[in-house]
């Protein structure tokens, strides 16, 4: 099947030539197993409740609320969309009457499989793919494209800021050492990864720019798990020439990162290389 | 540990105490140059991944675990002397201050107060490593503060300049730092911020705030000293409050029938446990006549009485602090100056200035009933 889009009429498209656009898969709009399978207790518009991603728009909403209020016609905003792989034909309306029922700004569904996949990514021009299924999230980083984990929040309380998490170990070891950190297979990897989170970091860096320091409904955050601190500041370096002045920094150098993480509480979680996955098993 | 009312400080101490490096307040030292490796000399074998100080285990480096070992968390303003900046951060703003920092990023600053005590632990725990190579009981110190990333290269520069051995950090951006203080199984934490201490405190966390001394005066550099006052800082302020409700008579009585009960904790009994343990290490290995870690208790209380509650309840704890000073009501500042301690406890502000006039590195625990009602100026009272 080709990838099919379906545009949601209930709000107003976004300019995708300038906008920055997400692509959130399907199950983060579920509780806990991605189990894509509605309840059939549910009805068809109760089937996108829960799950990680409707906090993650009502914050990414507050962003370009705060963006049209300093600049009306602004065209550099967040777009939203819903990415579904091998989706059942009979479930898409329903997701997309679920989404329309609870206003959420999805301005596009994009129903695709496994073949059409990066195409419809590179074609919505998607800048990141958000999901809560690590499998995915490896794998569409494996094709090249920027993917990072979007995180269940912990405490109850709407979380007002949007808060993006980004894991700088390899970011900064110098490129001479690269070679010997990580195995034969990995540094290839880690160079695609690497192009494709400089230009995620240079879009975020941009619209977080457009706000001062206080009340800013954007943060930015930069970890380092297991490295000593001149990695952590050569990554914080590495940022500021990537056009991101990160706002909170830790050095964690081999503390156990859950409970940290935990009081961090990002929204989206950006790790370059897959051994990091295995650490941040809390926020997912 | 001694009865005697007053005690001069004892001659323990291994060899002269060299001086710490004085520089002076708020000037900024010219900058230097990046240093030519990321890492350290003894870095480097072929197969090596990144060496720093202590040693490499199988391609990581060796930091122990929070809950391991003694954790202290320490801020930017109390490590290091930030009074410029902090100048410009009240008169100008934020944005103002953020950028003032970035651009005298390759200034280092010079040490802040608790400074001389981050030393005095790493020498700590060079000798622990060296008895114990392979135990992640040692001091793990964190850099814990309230300011944003864009310091934190200045700050890891000054770090990197003064050779300290900080690894771990948290820089929060505005946001609170009590919640990672707990993520990182803290047993002090010192700020130059009293409101952070008290949420510290009311956390269940050993939590005190320091102060710049007068003048600047020599310690140990392979000693850790530290002094603590005795109620309200290591005990409970029970008996504070009966003081303050009802007068020293009334005082003396209630200590006097409660002597065999035991005085509750206070906020800093866990921090003196921690020493303690580390202590032992020592002794287990012949080291206590020289050992690395000499702890004071510095009392109003006195020898002959009301001081008694306060060693049964110690020993009760299976504690002890090398030398107890009963000062029956005597100045604290004197004797504080003899005993040189990188830090002193102390749950009252007037203590806690005296000792700083005096050239003493004191920090003020706010627990308490001594928050409530200020200290009555006058000296001459035993209790």
């Amino acid at each position: 099947m080709d990838a099919e889009i379906v545009v949601n009429t209930d709000i107003k498209q976004k300019d995708s030539r300038h906008a920055l656009v997400i692509a959130i898969e399907h199950c983060a709009f579920f509780d806990q197993n991605g189990d894509w399978e509605p309840k059939s207790s549910n009805t068809a518009s109760e089937v996108l409740s829960h799950g990680p991603a409707i906090s993650f728009i009502k914050a990414i909403q507050r962003v370009n609320h705060k963006l049209m209020e300093k600049n009306p016609n602004e065209t550099f905003l967040f777009d939203v969309i819903l990415i579904c792989n091998n989706q059942i034909p009979e479930n898409q309306s329903k997701i997309v009457t679920s989404a329309k029922h609870y206003g959420l700004e999805i301005s596009r569904f994009c129903f695709c499989n496994d073949a059409s996949f990066t195409n419809s990514m590179l074609s919505n021009n998607v800048k990141l793919f958000l999901s809560t299924n690590r499998d995915d999230i490896v794998k569409t980083q494996e094709r090249g494209l920027p993917a990072a984990l979007l995180c269940k929040q912990v405490a109850q309380e709407a979380v007002d800021q949007l808060k993006f998490l980004f894991i700088g170990d390899s970011l900064g070891i110098p490129e001479d050492l690269k070679g010997e950190m990580f195995n034969v297979n990995q540094p290839h990897s880690l160079q695609i990864t690497q192009a494709s989170l400089k230009e995620l970091v240079a879009v975020i860096g941009q619209m977080r720019s457009k706000f001062g320091q206080d009340d800013s409904p954007l943060r930015t955050c930069l970890v380092t798990l297991w490295s000593p601190r001149d990695v952590c500041v050569r990554a914080l370096k590495t940022f500021r020439d990537w056009g991101m002045e990160v706002e909170e920094a830790y050095c964690l150098a081999g503390t156990p990162p859950s409970a940290i993480l935990a009081q961090i509480q990002p929204h989206v979680l950006c790790g370059d290389g897959l051994y990091h996955m295995r650490d941040v098993a809390a926020l997912s | 540990m001694s009865l005697d009312s007053v005690n001069a400080a004892t001659a323990q101490e291994a060899g002269p105490c060299p001086a710490v490096n004085a520089t002076t307040n708020g000037d900024s030292l010219s900058s230097w140059e990046e240093p030519k490796g990321l890492y350290h000399q003894n870095a480097s074998t072929k197969n090596s991944g990144v060496v720093r100080r202590a040693r490499k285990v199988e391609g990581g480096i060796f930091f122990p675990k929070p809950e391991n070992a003694v954790t202290i968390a320490v801020s930017s303003r109390v490590l290091f002397r930030t009074e410029k900046e902090d100048i410009v951060f009240r008169e100008k703003g934020v944005e103002e201050y953020l950028n003032y920092q970035v651009e005298h990023e390759m200034e280092p600053f010079a040490p802040g107060p608790a400074f001389p005590f981050i030393k005095a632990l790493e020498a700590v725990n060079t000798r622990l490593r060296d008895l114990y190579p392979d135990s992640e009981e040692l001091f793990d110190i964190v850099l814990v503060t309230y300011n944003h990333a864009h310091v934190g290269v200045r700050l890891i520069n000054t770090i990197n300049y003064h050779n300290l051995f900080i690894e771990r950090f948290c820089m929060t951006g505005g946001s609170s730092p009590i919640g990672y203080l707990k993520a990182f199984h803290t047993n002090l934490y010192l700020s130059a911020d009293s409101e952070k201490v008290r949420e510290a405190l009311a956390e269940g966390i050993a939590a005190a705030t320091m102060f710049t001394p007068d003048k600047l005066t020599e310690v140990s550099e392979t000693q850790l000293r530290v002094a603590f006052d005795g109620d309200a800082v290591l005990f409970s302020d029970e008996s504070e409050r009966i003081y303050k409700a009802h007068g020293l008579d009334k005082f003396f009585e209630h200590e006097k029938e409660h002597e065999n009960k035991l005085l509750d904790h206070g906020p800093l009994k866990g921090f003196l446990e921690a020493l303690g343990k580390l202590q032992k290490k020592f002794y287990a290995k012949g080291h206590r006549l020289d050992c690395p870690i000499r702890t004071y208790l510095v009392t109003a209380r006195s020898a002959a009485s009301s001081g008694i509650r306060a060693l049964k309840t110690l020993r009760a704890w299976g504690l002890e602090t090398d030398e107890a000073l009963f000062l029956a009501g005597a100045p604290k500042g004197p004797m504080l100056e003899k005993i040189r301690p990188h830090i002193y406890f102390d749950d009252q502000m007037f203590h806690v200035k005296g000792a700083a006039e005096m050239g003493t590195i004191a920090a003020h625990v706010p627990y308490g009933i001594a928050q409530k009602y200020p200290h009555k100026k006058d000296m001459g009272k035993a209790k």
